[in-house]
């Protein structure tokens, strides 16, 4: 089957139960998203399915329809994403395992909605588990990348 | 004479008929009463009350074993909520791990997917909690049932990927009771025997 990641058509012989967390780690070779649960419990696989936050763990092969984006497709080190930048700036990770679904998790939010509250920020990530808890520093970084958008 | 009896007999055959088709209204008001009950089973089936919630906006997920304090809702995790737009777009959407795919739900614990937008029902359509009486009149009335005829509703039943779902969930689920042929069964007695709900005079 076809799979567009990251503006890249791949054409991937899989079966189409798969899920599409197993693909990009395993037959495309893109790590960026994590395994955390398996069953879209924790967030650490999230990516984007034509912009909107999915839990790749739990999105098989087949059912894909859109295109695929994953952290290493949102920005690049010489032009971050402002949800990246935010969170070096506020240096949001303590192990960073999960950080790569918080950072799609929060890129497609701010997408969805712009100008967001604190509550709005809490709900939005709070499918987004940090075994570390840095979640006040999550919600601040939220903030900061919607300043920042907002600014652009 | 001949017209008096005439006219007396006439009356007899009348006043039989009469009670020959009251006979078949109280018949057809119980068999619908009863059909009632097994459409008001399903409806009030945690399947469909677990979305069918009111302005909270909070689903739940009760039915599927995961406890809870004794007498308290089991609130879907991760704080999820579906805000004013009924599809959690101002904060977290359903689609984030409710995927529209026709492909069959067999993964234990993970969010069911359909054919369909996973999403919560107008607040007017929430019957969570309400009694079956209450829920009947709701079924009646166009404003809080999805703007169906009675009639209509049956054709509902029979397309909806959620109504679908509900009677196959998958992955260990327990269903809603029966079947969509016997929702429509049962629908179509309720509606033969004129739409009765409890309490009604």
């Amino acid at each position: 089957m076809k799979l567009t990641v990251n503006g890249v058509i791949h054409d991937v012989d899989v079966e189409k139960d798969m899920p599409m967390l197993w693909v990009l780690r395993d037959i495309l070779g893109i790590t960026g998203p994590k395994y955390g649960c398996g069953i879209a419990q924790c967030g650490a696989c999230t990516v984007h399915m034509d912009g909107i936050a999915v839990r790749a763990c739990q999105l098989a092969a087949g059912d894909v329809a859109g295109e695929i984006t994953t952290i290493e497709g949102l920005g690049t080190p010489a032009v971050r994403h402002a949800v990246q930048e935010a969170w070096i700036d506020l240096q949001v990770a303590q192990c960073g395992y999960c950080q790569s679904g918080q950072i799609m998790q929060a890129a497609s939010f701010l997408e969805l909605n712009p100008t967001p509250t604190d509550d709005q920020i809490d709900a939005a990530m709070s499918g987004n588990l940090c075994r570390c808890g840095t979640y006040p520093r999550i919600r601040e970084a939220v903030k900061t990348a919607a300043l920042k958008l907002k600014a652009v | 004479m001949r017209t008096l009896r005439g006219a007396i007999t006439g009356g007899i055959i009348a006043l039989a008929c009469a009670g020959s088709a009251r006979a078949q209204d109280v018949q057809g008001r119980a068999a619908a009463l009863a059909a009632w009950d097994d459409i008001h089973a399903v409806v009030s089936h945690p399947r469909c009350t677990n979305c069918h919630v009111g302005p909270s906006g909070l689903p739940l997920w009760e039915g599927l074993g995961y406890g809870g304090a004794l007498g308290k809702e089991v609130v879907h995790g991760m704080n999820v909520r579906a805000d004013d737009s009924r599809i959690g777009a101002e904060s977290m959407p359903c689609r984030t791990c409710h995927i529209s795919a026709a492909s069959a739900n067999s993964v234990p614990h993970a969010p069911p997917k359909i054919a369909d937008a996973w999403r919560l029902p107008p607040i007017e359509m929430a019957w969570k909690g309400k009694t079956s009486a209450e829920i009947c009149v709701q079924l009646l009335d166009p404003d809080r049932n999805g703007a169906f005829t009675p009639e209509e509703l049956s054709d509902h039943v029979g397309t909806s990927a959620f109504v679908a779902w509900g009677f196959d969930p998958g992955a260990g689920r327990v269903a809603a009771p029966g079947s969509i042929p016997e929702m429509q069964e049962a629908l179509a007695i309720w509606v033969v025997g004129g739409t009765p709900c409890v309490g009604d005079p």
